[in-house]
């Protein structure tokens, strides 16, 4: 019999429709398990198959949809009698397939869930084994509503069997799965893990469907599968409606084959009724199989980014390389700088991040895994894995939600046998330096010549030229005066090859004065020769202006809207810096107006010293906000508001004390308790400790015991400040002090917190009650003086 | 998979008024308070909030003292039992605000805390106003007991498991359970809402 990965590249192929509704038509109590019936009620099954197999359809699905090891101890048992059922009802017959159908798992995964990528995986090898054992001829995919979950499947089937996989997610009205991925998003993860055919099933009827169908033919080179609901009822404005019947369902899975759609059948709803009607209608319509596009796209879990006419910025500040903070924040395992850098270049607008974690003290796989899976938690946009460690690029693509960039292969023999095998598996987006065995030619036609090697090799793995983007290297211009030109020409000539380019901007001006003028300069020369992504600073005003600029001049921003948008934005920011006199730094502060509060503390600092801005004006205005609140004059979003004006303009006079800057004689390990999550205290406390030059280890919230002890042991720091907001977790601060007690009596602890005073900091045995934060740093630095 | 007697709701984020008094409970603030923070954290919210609710009607067996027998679960409660006295049939319901929230929160958790608070509260108050706006419906004008949820009183809140899984939830609404029972997306509700003596159609 002909495979089916060919018919479906030849000829419309049609699925079977819903299952288990038409199981409860057939006497199965709503709530209750479709799957049992495979062992109690066989002849039902093979009955519902035969059924779609008269029906007209060629694939249909094994009853197994709800089947996974953590539901049923007997899984393996119910996946073999589905699949015998289904060999019985097709019994041979050419152009029938059974699908082995797999469902999610009902769990959410991490960061936002409890089960881990890994588990996900396995669960689902598990039946994906016992699926090949007993015999199908693919595995279907469905029902999916997270592209990571979805991930975990597919690789679960690519690395247990070698059946064909097809795959369909639901999608809801606006286009988007539950977790937020649209069809280029989904399309894109699924080409690059080389699924079969993909598309869509469930949640909404043909006629929602048909709205969507365009965005797959768009970017879909991959035959595209619908299984739509029918039949279901929905309350919209207060009254029960049945959607549609066969005749108008065959009518809209018509338009869907005009439509692009290859792959027809049904979901929750349809019956055999369905889906002869369907192949009715569109047996006589001409079949057009899916042609290749070529779009260069990386994706994250809810978007994909095209690579193509637009200049795509990739942030460049995650990455160690002469950012002694970030390095500090890698090596004492700091998420949050890594989340906030995140953070705040995504809010700057560029479109993919580049994450480097290389430092040669820590273990830059667990880093980086860590600190991907944290920045996909907060920050929606595509990532850039930028490593030279095989096994670090290999788990970091693996537990990667969408299809990443990865920066990157070279031209050596060892370079490119190490990577593309990796690509090849996980899909992605590389970055192809223009250096070989060689080194780094100095002309641009060697330079090419070492991009059309590469893209040569790639295509030997399958991966295709679309995927690489070529950076021909922007060397220092200071110390190599032709570099600049020579890299403009090699861009020039790999876009002519028909390959797309990318650049780290900043190195081309490195040694020389106001460096942002040389490198914004060369930017704009570079997008002239074609050059397709930047990595770059997008806080470097100069770099935006020529991206925003260089949109407008080449009819990239309709209108010049986004151009005007920024442009108006910059001179708001000039006009409040004019306006900074209407607000001082105490009113900033109390009103809780944090960028206000910034540009007064700079504009002070011209001619105060740094601790009078902090004794004369911060802390006095946060005194002031905070008897208001115990005075139920103000409240706590008000008092928060405050806080981190505060904090913003403490970070505004840590910059001006730097001789006692990273001073590790003066050094504190902060924590809130074990069991409280509320750290508010404890982060005012800690900016104001930084302030005073103290090397603060900020363990967060929610700590245990034993972390707490590790820090300070591992830092040989001897103090220690520990806060709590609820009566309920005192004990876990006093069992943390017992613990360093035991551990080292010359490590001081300090308590602090809304429910703690005198006589129970005490009891406890803490050697100091902070009444507040100043009260704290006072005994600090009384402690080290000492 | 979907049961036929699963029925869904969905709502616009601006058709749902956020109450008043919840908001101001959850902030601790006064009715009145209003600032241009809670203004521009609401805005942001409200782009990321997606509101759905999935219900089914149930049968109630009472005969059993302080057992209420649902068919697909069986919940022993006193508090419950008394809750449905007087009902012969019940609303099994759970909405959620999305998953969309819980990423915002992730990431004001890392950028600001004030702003954290104020959209958690907010938060809290959508999804409390959406659930009494899509209790309104399911009613459509029936004397109904008031909504109980799992977890409240003596009602275990490992009740949430059969009550989601019968709802089709992790499908129909995305909401899935972890092993303290705890809902994500984080702004979920699940609740029974008793019908009053209401004979079978």
């Amino acid at each position: 019999m002909k495979k089916i990965t060919e018919l479906i590249r030849e000829k419309r192929v049609y699925f079977d429709g819903g299952t288990g509704t038409v199981l409860q038509d057939m006497g199965l109590p709503a709530g209750q398990t479709p799957e049992l019936w495979n062992i109690s009620n066989p002849e039902k099954i093979i009955g519902l198959h035969k059924a779609y197999l008269d029906a007209g359809c060629n694939i249909i699905k094994t009853n197994t949809f709800g089947i996974n090891a953590d539901k049923f101890e007997n899984y393996k048992e119910l996946i073999e009698a589905g699949i015998k059922c289904a060999k019985k009802a097709v019994d041979d017959q050419e152009e029938k397939y059974i699908a082995f159908d797999m469902g999610p798992t009902g769990k959410l995964l991490e960061p936002l869930g409890e089960m881990t990528f890994e588990y996900a995986v396995e669960l689902f090898s598990k039946n994906i084994r016992a699926a090949a054992e007993y015999g199908v001829d693919l595995v279907l995919i469905e029902t999916m509503n997270d592209s990571y979950e979805t991930k975990a499947a597919v690789l679960a089937a690519k690395e247990n069997c070698d059946l064909p996989v097809f795959v369909t997610n639901v999608y809801d009205a606006s286009g988007k799965l539950m977790t937020g991925a649209d069809p280029a998003a989904m399309i894109s993860l699924l080409e690059g893990l080389k699924v079969d055919a993909l598309g869509m099933n469930c949640s909404l009827g043909p006629d929602t469907m048909l709205k969507i169908i365009k965005e797959f033919e768009k970017y879909s080179s991959t035959p595209i599968i619908v299984n739509p609901n029918a039949g279901l009822p929905e309350v919209i404005d207060g009254k029960t409606v049945f959607n549609i019947d066969s005749d108008e369902f065959s009518d809209y899975m018509l338009r869907l084959a005009e439509n692009g759609a290859s792959i027809l059948g049904g979901c929750c709803g349809t019956t055999p009724e369905f889906i002869h009607k369907t192949v009715l209608k569109t047996k006589d319509l001409p079949y057009k199989a899916p042609y290749k596009k070529d779009f260069t796209m990386v994706s994250s879990y809810t978007h994909s980014v095209i690579i193509d006419r637009e200049p795509i910025l990739i942030g460049e500040r995650i990455n160690p390389t002469g950012k002694p903070k970030l390095k500090e924040a890698l090596r004492t395992k700091n998420l949050n700088y890594v989340l906030n850098e995140a953070i705040t270049q995504s809010e700057a607008g560029v479109h993919i991040l580049d994450v480097n974690v290389g430092l040669p003290e820590i273990d830059e796989t667990e880093m980086m895994v860590k600190c991907i899976s944290a920045i996909q938690a907060v920050v929606d946009i595509p990532l850039q894995i930028d490593t030279t460690k095989a096994e670090t690029l290999e788990k970091a693509m693996r537990i990667y939600n969408g299809k990443p960039l990865v920066n990157s292969v070279n031209g050596t023999e060892e370079s490119m046998n190490t990577v593309f095998p990796i690509v090849k598996k996980y899909g992605g987006g590389l970055i192809a330096l223009t250096i070989d065995e060689k080194g780094i030619p100095n002309n641009a036609a060697e330079r090419a010549a070492i991009a059309s090697k590469i893209a040569k090799r790639a295509a030997e793995y399958g991966i295709e030229k679309k995927n690489i983007i070529v950076d021909p290297l922007a060397l220092t211009v200071s110390s190599n005066p032709e570099s600049a030109i020579i890299t403009l020409e090699s861009i020039r000539l790999i876009r002519k090859m028909g390959l797309k380019t990318c650049l780290g901007i900043s190195n081309i001006s490195f040694g020389l004065p106001q460096r942002e003028l040389v490198t914004s300069t060369f930017y704009a020369n570079s997008l002239c020769c074609g050059l397709n992504c930047a990595i770059m600073n997008p806080f470097s005003k100069a770099m935006m202006d020529t991206y925003y600029s260089y949109r407008a001049l080449n009819m990239l921003d309709t209108g010049c809207i986004d151009y005007i948008n920024y442009a108006s934005a910059n001179t708001e920011k000039t006009e409040s810096k004019q306006n900074r006199n209407n607000e001082s730094l105490h009113t900033s502060i109390v009103k809780g107006l944090k960028d206000s509060a910034v540009l007064c503390a700079k504009a002070l600092l011209e001619n105060t010293a740094p601790l009078d801005v902090i004794n004369s004006h911060i802390i006095p205005a946060l005194n002031e906000i905070g008897e208001a609140f115990e005075q139920k004059k103000a409240y706590l979003p008000q008092l928060l508001m405050s806080a981190e004006a505060a904090s913003a303009s403490f970070e505004e006079v840590k910059k001006k004390i730097k001789s006692e800057k990273n001073n590790k004689n003066k050094a504190i390990v902060l924590a809130t308790v074990k069991g409280d999550i509320h750290d508010i205290g404890k982060n005012i406390v800690k900016v104001l400790m930084e302030s005073y030059g103290f090397t603060v280890y900020d363990l967060g919230r929610d700590v245990p015991p034993e972390k707490i002890r590790d820090c300070a042991v591992e830092n040989n720091c001897k103090l220690v400040g520990l806060s709590a907001l609820m009566t309920t977790t005192v004990p876990a601060m006093a069992e943390t002090i017992e613990l360093l007690n035991k551990t080292d009596r010359s490590i001081k602890t300090i308590v602090g917190g809304a429910v703690l005073n005198q006589e129970y900091a005490d009891m406890i045995g803490a050697d100091f009650y902070g009444s507040d934060a100043m009260d704290t740093v006072r005994y600090a630095e009384r402690f080290y003086k000492n | 998979m979907n049961n036929k007697d699963i029925l869904t709701i969905s709502a616009k984020p601006d058709q749902i008024k956020i109450n008043k008094n919840e908001l101001a409970a959850r902030l601790g603030t006064s009715r009145e308070y209003e600032s241009y923070a809670v203004d521009f954290c609401r805005e942001r919210l409200l782009e990321v909030i997606s509101y759905k609710c999935a219900y089914i009607k149930s049968d109630i067996d009472l005969s059993k003292q302080n057992i209420s027998d649902f068919g697909f679960m069986t919940v022993s409660s006193q508090n419950l039992y008394r809750n449905l006295k007087g009902c012969d049939k019940a609303f099994i319901m759970a909405v959620t605000a999305g998953i969309g929230v819980d990423r915002l929160l992730a990431k004001l958790n890392i950028t600001s805390q004030a702003e954290h608070f104020i959209t958690n509260a907010l938060a809290s108050a959508a999804i409390e106003s959406f659930c009494d706006y899509a209790s309104d419906i399911i009613k459509n004008g029936a004397d109904c007991a008031p909504r109980f949820s799992p977890g409240y009183g003596d009602v275990s809140i490992e009740v949430q498991k059969p009550l989601l899984n019968r709802l089709n939830a992790s499908q129909t609404l995305g909401i899935t359970l972890n092993g303290n029972f705890f809902m994500t997306p984080v702004k979920s509700i699940t609740a029974i809402m008793g019908v009053k003596n209401e004979k079978d159609n």
